[in-house]
Order: structure tokens, then C-alpha cells, then sequence
């Protein structure tokens, strides 16, 4: 009983759950041969959580990797991925990075 | 009196933010660097639905318990539907932030925005918060 009980636990625990919470592009350039992307997440227990600043960790993450370029046709996904009791908010970000 | 103090204990802890949204547009480093610029806007709002059932389950007559029932229903059938967050009573609150954004930069050449939808909630009451974080190419 306990091995079933631990079983389904486990198995509750690793079955995350993702929810799409908003998704957004922007225009695409031509020169689509430098892709990049960056990730932000933060984890919440019980969804509780007095923030959103993680959002910028993927604004900067994407900054830092086209410097002096410039960052278009940008898809950002903004989802949740539910865990038991846990939930991970995600940014996933990328882009065309253009060096002229 | 015990149970409005535990309630008004609970409502404040429970503060919490919520994302709804997020938008990231095109980052131009080419033209010089960038300087952080951000327009944040909040309006007040409220789920009375949530009020009257917590109004109805402190009540202690019988009566008052179920007229605060019904208009809790009454209300929640008059909010029902796809929504973002609480009922504001004002839907204007969001129309000047690209003003005020334009006012932090001189230059006028704004980029890489970042338009967010989230808000801080206490129960039943909340801030609904529209922001706008960009750079300024100076």
C-alpha cells in the first residue's frame, strides 16, 4: 500500500501541468539566421508570491546576447507550469539578432 | 468580532501578485545606449461577490445570512464571463501611459517595451496594474 501510495506521489509530482498564459510576436525580419532566446522562471509555493520582476531577467538575458545589434521578430510565451502544490511561472523568449 | 479580526489577518496575508500577461517588442542597440524608462498605472478594484459571501457567513441572523446569499449570487451572475482579474469601475485608467513614457524620454526614441498585464490582490480587493518598462535610446 505505502510503495502504491509513494508511486502515485511521485508520479503526481513529476506530472506538471503547463497553462499558456499569454503569447505575443512581433514583426519578422528577412535575415532570419542569428536566433537567440532567453528563459526566465520563478517558483511559487501555493501560488503565493509578491512579485513579477523575473520578467526582466529575459528582457536582459536577450539584451546581453545581441549588443550593439538589433532584436527582432521577438515570440514571447509567458506560461505556468502546476506541480503539486507548486507552480513555476516561465518567460520564454527569442529573437532575430541583426548586426549591421 | 474575533471572526472580522481573523478574516481581516487572513485578507492581508494572502497578498499576492499576479501575471497575466507580458509582452516583449523589438530591443534596438544600434543607435546608442539605452536608458530604463517605466510607466506603471494601478486602479482600485473589487469582487463584491466575494464581500457579500463573506458578509453572509459572518452574519449571525438567519435573514441577513441568506439576503446576503442572494445578492452575492445576483452579483456573481452580473460578472460572469471571460474576464482579467477584478471588476475596475473606471476602464479608462490605462489610456495615458505611452504619454507618460514619452515624458521620461527626451529623445522620443523608445524600445524594446515591455507591456505587462498583473496586479496585487488582497482576497477580494485588488490593484489592477498596467506596466510599461522600455528603454530610451539617448
Amino acid at each position: 500500500m505505502s510503495r502504491f501510495l509513494i508511486a502515485l506521489v511521485t508520479l503526481m509530482t513529476l506530472s506538471g501541468c503547463v497553462s499558456l498564459n499569454s503569447v505575443s510576436l512581433t514583426q519578422v525580419p528577412n535575415d532570419r539566421n542569428n536566433l537567440i532566446s532567453s528563459t526566465a522562471h520563478d517558483w511559487l509555493f501555493l501560488g503565493f508570491t509578491s512579485q513579477n520582476d523575473f520578467v526582466e531577467e529575459a528582457v536582459n538575458g536577450l539584451k546581453d546576447q545581441c549588443k550593439g545589434g538589433k532584436l527582432t521578430g521577438i515570440l514571447t510565451k509567458h506560461q505556468t507550469t502546476a506541480y503539486v502544490l507548486v507552480f513555476k511561472r516561465e518567460i520564454i523568449a527569442s529573437g532575430y539578432c541583426n548586426k549591421a | 468580532m474575533y471572526k472580522i479580526t481573523l478574516y481581516g489577518i487572513l485578507l492581508l496575508m494572502t497578498a499576492c501578485a499576479r501575471l497575466d500577461h507580458v509582452q516583449i517588442s523589438d530591443i534596438d542597440q544600434s543607435q546608442g545606449s539605452l536608458k530604463p524608462i517605466s510607466v506603471k498605472v494601478s486602479e482600485f478594484a473589487i469582487e463584491l461577490a466575494v464581500i457579500a459571501d463573506v458578509g453572509s457567513r459572518l452574519a449571525t441572523n438567519h435573514n441577513t445570512q441568506n439576503s446576503l446569499k442572494e445578492i452575492r449570487d445576483i452579483l456573481a451572475l452580473m460578472n460572469m464571463g471571460p474576464r482579467t482579474g477584478n471588476p475596475v469601475f473606471n476602464d479608462n485608467y490605462a489610456e495615458n501611459v505611452l504619454e507618460q513614457l514619452y515624458v521620461q524620454c527626451p529623445s522620443g526614441k523608445i524600445t524594446g517595451l515591455r507591456s505587462t498585464r498583473e496586479a496585487t490582490t488582497y482576497g477580494a480587493v485588488s490593484g489592477e496594474i498596467v506596466r510599461l518598462n522600455a528603454f530610451c535610446i539617448i
